[in-house]
């Protein structure tokens, strides 16, 4: 994959923050307490390129996403797309925005509605936008119609089946249908929450190359994110590691593997299996002790604290700030001051 | 070698890169489970049996449920008998009875003994009965003799059954006597309805005008005192004229055309009584007969006429002479329009509170949980009852309060299927999309819990017609001359061992309906539910 | 009865032969398990490697004689477990055989746990299921096994439920369980793949290392090539309801002889390799196995398919060194028209 990007910022996070109230209380119900899951990120995605988002569940990768389509509304910071700040914009101008920013999820199963055919799913992106009128006026049923059929052969389907029901597809053909509709609307980026975890093998590919293809063809903007490290590594251009909600180092793909700073990053990539009995029996495993911790409490030292080989006392009482290593490296640990 | 290579060919096809895994759309799914199902499948027929009954009624060839016969009361059920020969059966029933009650008719000491015993506990359906049979037999054989005056009792009754007749006037013809042309009268405008009326009793249109207006100001004084009570005399007029001002000449015409045309309708029937009696008397005509007979110079009628005693009441008549068949078949459609008017409007208003409460959540699920919650503490009944009271006792206002109050259950069902529903990543996949709230809600949620709200409604549905019956039971229900299955068993409660079938036929009707609505539903929670017992 | 006696025999602790297990729905016959063969020796771990659908699960249940009939029935073959065939034996030789003899650990670890039962409860019912134990005993066999797949505090711990252990922690205690009455065999079924990378690194770890301890033999079931590299001495590809390739470890990955594995191989990203474009992929979509015809299921995805493979399932060729493959890239003519 060439990995050459104009560097124009195309969507920037700044600082965002997406705490879930806990309540209790009878009648009256009080806050009682924040699921941090987001907890003060910023970074920026560039035109043209993928950003993976890596962690392991609990992380805030997935919350990251719906924050930034504005399935939530963040607690604090902003979320910058084409120079408006979809957080504070007025709802037309947020919704129009929103156009070019469009999700896959990641069960195949549960993200395409069990009662519409798959024209109708396709199309609704479409319909949406048309009664809300914020569509070209050309845009008639006909034009949706045509614009159905095309997005399917585009992903690999064959558009004779566009009135069937999802269930009578496979995963990977269901995966394909919520391709074409996150692309119903040619939208600049496309937000993709673990869009191959749930796949056979075999079928993880054939989506990974359909979204490389339709990268290079359409000039999309991905935001990526998946847990499993192999697979970021092959489609990204530049990676970010999240830990409890805060991003932990974030540099260019290739430098990961080759050169991960971060003692998170590392026991993540030692923790991979790799498909090779011979390389696996000589690798050094890094085993992190015990779980990730509850993401409730509010945090005044490094996050990975608790689980850290390396820890030190500057560690527990200091959080550290995103570092500049070289020019397509960052990392948040104090082992670089 | 052939069969292989198809074989083989049919493979390729389901492995081909966009070829389909799995055939039929969920509801073809759903449909197949059910009809596996038996008994499900003999709930949808019976269930659209009834239907069709209920709706085809007014074409079915039975009479009419609200005639009143007099003589027809509290016949028995039976199919090879007519009315007349059961009123004969009973008229002898009874003279047998006398003549053994006053010992002109001899019994065996064991008949004596038993038939005793019969009135003892007040079995007189069983005694007439065996008095008939015993009596027949005595008369046949000749050891009992009938009086003279019991002769004549018996030859007046044929007589009377013989000519007793049932006459309806279908239409009535006007022949203009310029154009030679014959017109419908029920057609014609109201000022010739009135000439005509008044050449026929020879009288003036000034008179006949006169006439009209005092009875129709009566009839609407009636209906007037029957909204409002407890007003004197003055007030009534008062309403009466503001009733008058507010209507349109077009309905006041009507109310005189009605009411002149049934004038008229009524001499119809009176002379074609007079013309057909003779004829039923020296069986010149043959009956039931139907056509047209001249009235009066200009005026004809198309008569149907049949005799009185000919009728067979398959399931017995009730109190009033009316016929139990027709009343259950109308009763039915009552009822059922109740289960399902009731039904679907709860479920619309459950439908939306519930799904607002569930998407929305927060304040919103919060303050109609609270509606809820209140409304399920009140008594049910007694809601219906004042209701019912507030608002009058007609068929409407029982559809209201019942709907109204039964929106409970199924806003909380709902409710929680989309609680469980809006975390679904379609649900978020729509939000990303942009998609306003209703379309949420009614694109995507409210359609992926239809199969539930429809089990849930289907077996809804008997509860509505038990809470109906019930109401019309304690007499808080439809109000006579309609019927519906609870009024039907109300009434016949009170003579419960006389006339068993008054209580029986609706009583096992509606059963059979609830039966086969419960098993529907329950075939249909099997079908939709993947997680059935029908799943392989 | 010599046979059982030789040492050969002896090693062999299981052995599946032509195990067929079907499934009767509504579309056809379902066979989820058609005809596979394969033996686990003592102390040995062993990986059943393929996609959903592919018949992998069923096949451990089949051997624990867990599938849920009607619909599922095992409609023919032997499994032998130190030469008394499983699908022979009685309820109750059944009830003793699981648990302690073959155990299971499952996928999901939130659901395979009772929640409304304390561990302690649910760990002593087990024991005491199984060993003629006092439940003092049984206790203190719990916390032995808590405290050997790494639980801290597990004399406290023991007594807490299940929701108050994370997803690993539960994994763990379903880990102990399973072990708790030494059995002979531990089935795993895709036991890391509900659980995070290093969690998953843990766990399989303590797998390995336990099954070392105690010389239990381990049939590992997953679709991740990765966790089988690490941690199998023998590995069975399935596709359709049939075992393809069978093979040592480190032949499969150095040389995949099937169309299939190679392909599998080929279409995981590596973390290690520098890549360049598109990923290799299998084209087309897992079958249907109700109603496949006689041939190889595979051909239609195959790269490399020829004629005979749209007509005839392939027999099974020995490659040396016990690497079997089932595909007709390696018969050749003479062998075939032998046939």
């Amino acid at each position: 994959m060439s990995k050459t990007t104009e560097k124009r910022p195309l969507l920037e996070v700044v600082d965002l923050k997406q705490h879930f109230p806990i309540e209790s209380g009878f009648i009256i119900r009080r806050q009682i307490g924040a699921v941090r899951a987001v907890d003060g990120i910023s970074f920026t995605v560039n035109e043209g390129e993928t950003l993976g988002i890596v962690g392991e569940s609990g992380c805030g990768k997935s919350t990251t996403v719906r924050s930034i389509a504005q399935l939530y509304k963040p607690t604090s910071g902003s979320v910058i797309f084409d120079g408006i700040d979809l957080v504070n914009a007025p709802r037309e101008q947020m919704l129009d925005a929103r156009k070019n920013i469009q999700m896959i999820f990641q069960d195949p199963y549960a993200s395409l509605d069990p009662r519409m055919t798959v024209r109708t799913i396709i199309a609704e992106p479409l319909e949406i936008y048309r009664t809300r009128g914020m569509l070209d006026p050309s845009v008639t049923k006909d034009v949706i119609e045509r614009r159905v059929e095309e997005l399917m052969e585009r992903v690999g389907l064959n558009k004779a089946f566009k009135n069937r029901y999802p269930h009578e597809f496979s995963g990977g053909q269901r995966q394909r249908i919520g391709i074409a509709r996150a692309l119903a609307l040619n939208p600049k980026i496309i937000l993709a929450d673990e869009p191959v975890s749930a796949l056979d093998v075999s079928i993880q590919s054939q989506i990974l190359n359909l979204l490389h293809d339709l990268q290079k063809e359409l000039g999309l903007t991905y935001v990526f994110i998946a847990h499993d490290l192999a697979v970021i590594e092959y489609i990204s251009t530049r990676v970010a590691v999240m830990y409890l909600g805060k991003i932990m180092e974030l540099s260019r793909s290739s430098d990961l593997y080759k050169n991960p700073l971060h003692p998170y990053t590392k026991a993540l990539l030692s923790a991979a299996p790799i498909p090779d009995p011979v390389i696996e029996r000589k690798r050094q495993r890094i085993i992190l002790t015990g779980d990730v911790p509850s993401p409730n409490k509010e945090r005044f030292g490094c996050y990975f604290y608790d689980r850290c080989p390396y820890k030190m006392e500057k560690c527990k009482t200091n959080i550290p700030p995103m570092k500049r290593i070289d020019e397509n490296h960052e990392v948040a640990c104090w082992l670089y001051e | 070698m052939n069969l292989f290579n198809k074989k083989s060919n049919k493979l390729q096809t389901t492995n081909e890169f966009n070829q389909v895994v799995v055939g039929n759309s969920l509801t073809k799914d759903a449909w197949r489970r059910l009809k596996k199902n038996k008994m499900a499948v003999i709930s949808v027929i019976i269930v659209i049996v009834y239907i069709l009954l209920a709706t085809l009624a007014p074409i079915l060839p039975i009479y009419p449920y609200d005639e009143i016969i007099l003589d027809h009361q509290h016949l028995k059920p039976s199919f090879s008998k007519n009315a007349g020969e059961l009123l004969m059966e009973k008229r002898l029933a009874d003279i047998y009875t006398q003549a053994w009650r006053q010992g002109r008719m001899q019994v065996s000491e064991a008949e004596e003994e038993m038939l005793w015993a019969w009135i003892d506990s007040s079995n007189a359906n069983k005694v007439w009965d065996y008095m008939f049979v015993v009596g027949s037999e005595q008369v046949a054989e000749g050891t009992y003799t009938l009086t003279a005056a019991e002769k004549r009792i018996i030859e007046n009754l044929e007589k009377k059954l013989q000519t007793d007749l049932q006459i309806t006037v279908k239409k009535v013809w006007y022949t203009n006597s310029e154009t030679g042309k014959k017109e419908n009268v029920a057609r014609l405008p109201v000022e010739q309805v009135v000439e005509i009326y008044a050449e026929m009793v020879g009288a003036s249109i000034a008179s006949v005008s006169n006439q009209y207006e005092r009875e129709i100001e009566q009839q609407l004084v009636k209906v007037i005192m029957a909204q409002n009570t407890g007003l004197t005399p003055e007030e009534y007029l008062l309403l009466y004229d503001k009733k008058l001002e507010s209507m349109s000449e077009r309905e006041h015409d009507k109310l005189i055309k009605e009411n002149v045309f049934s004038k008229i309708v009524s001499y119809a029937k009176d002379i074609a009584s007079q013309d057909l009696k003779t004829a039923a008397t020296d069986a010149s005509a043959e009956f039931p007969l139907d056509k047209e007979i001249s009235i009066l110079g200009s005026l004809s009628a198309d008569v149907e006429a049949t005799r009185k005693h000919d009728r067979q009441y398959y399931l017995g008549t009730d109190n009033q002479g009316r016929d139990m068949l027709s009343r259950i078949i109308y009763g039915g459609q009552v009822s059922i329009a109740i289960g399902f008017i009731g039904t679907i409007t709860s479920v619309l208003i459950g439908i939306v509170l519930g799904s607002l409460a569930g998407y929305l959540g927060g304040k919103v699920d919060y303050f109609i949980m609270r509606i809820v919650d209140i409304m399920y503490g009140l008594p049910y009944m007694l809601l219906v009852i004042i209701a019912m009271a507030i608002f009058g006792r007609n068929i409407l206002n029982l559809f209201f309060a019942l709907a109204i109050i039964s929106w409970l259950t199924i806003s909380r069902m709902v409710r929680g299927q989309i609680m469980s529903l809006k975390n679904q990543e379609f649900i978020e996949a729509a939000r990303s999309m942009g998609a306003p709230t209703w379309r949420i809600i009614f694109k995507h949620l409210v359609p992926n819990s239809l199969s539930v709200i429809i089990v849930f409604s289907t077996l809804r549905i008997p509860s509505f017609i038990m809470t109906e019956s019930f109401l019309s039971y304690l007499g808080l229900g439809v109000q006579a001359p309609y019927a519906s299955w609870g009024s039907l068993v109300g009434d016949a409660v009170g003579g419960m061992t006389l006339y068993p079938w008054k209580l029986f036929f609706p009583a096992a009707t509606m059963t059979i309906f609830l039966f086969a609505m419960n098993f529907l539903g329950d075939g249909l929670r099997d079908a939709f539910d993947p997680q059935s017992k029908n799943q392989l | 009865m010599t046979n059982a006696t030789s040492p050969d025999t002896y090693k062999r602790l299981l052995e599946v032969k032509g195990l067929q297990t079907y499934f009767k729905t509504d579309a056809g016959i379902v066979k989820a398990v058609d005809g596979i063969s394969f033996t686990l020796n003592k102390g040995e771990t062993l990986g059943i490697v393929g996609e959903s659908g592919s018949g992998k699960s069923v096949t451990n249940l089949s051997i624990m004689r867990l599938i849920p009939s009607p619909p599922g029935k095992i409609v023919g073959g032997e499994v032998l477990f130190e030469g008394k065939d499983i699908l022979k034996l009685s309820e109750s030789e059944l009830r003793h055989l699981r648990g302690n003899d073959i155990s299971m650990i499952f996928q999901d670890p939130m659901t395979s746990l009772n929640p409304f039962l304390r561990i302690s409860t649910q760990m002593i019912e087990t024991i005491r299921l199984h060993k003629t134990m006092s439940r003092k005993e049984a206790l203190a066999k719990s916390i032995e096994m808590l405290k050997l797949v790494g639980i801290p505090a597990a004399e406290e711990r023991i007594h807490s439920y299940p929701h108050q252990f994370s997803g690993g922690m539960r994994q763990r205690v379903m880990i102990a369980m399973a072990l708790s009455c030494e059995a002979k065999i531990l089935i795993a079924d895709e036991p890391t793949t509900a659980l995070d990378v290093t969690i998953q690194a843990q766990i399989l770890e303590l797998i390995q290392e336990l099954s070392k301890k105690l010389d239990t033999a381990v049939i590992l079931i997953t679709h991740d090539l990765g966790v089988v590299a690490g941690m199998c001495d023998t590995v069975c590809v399935m596709y359709a309801g049939k075992i393809v390739e069978k093979a040592k470890t480190d032949d499969l990955y150095a040389k995949p002889s099937h169309p299939y594995t190679f392909g599998l191989i080929q279409s995981v990203p590596r973390l290690d390799k520098a890549h360049d474009g598109k990923l290799f992929s299998i084209e087309g979509q897992p079958p249907n196995v109700i109603d496949l015809p006689p041939c190889c299921p595979f051909h239609p995805r195959c790269h490399k398919a020829m004629d005979i493979c749209r007509t005839k399932y392939p027999p099974t060729k020995d490659l040396g060194n016990g690497h079997e493959v089932s595909c007709w890239l390696f018969i050749d003519e003479k062998e075939h028209s032998h046939e």
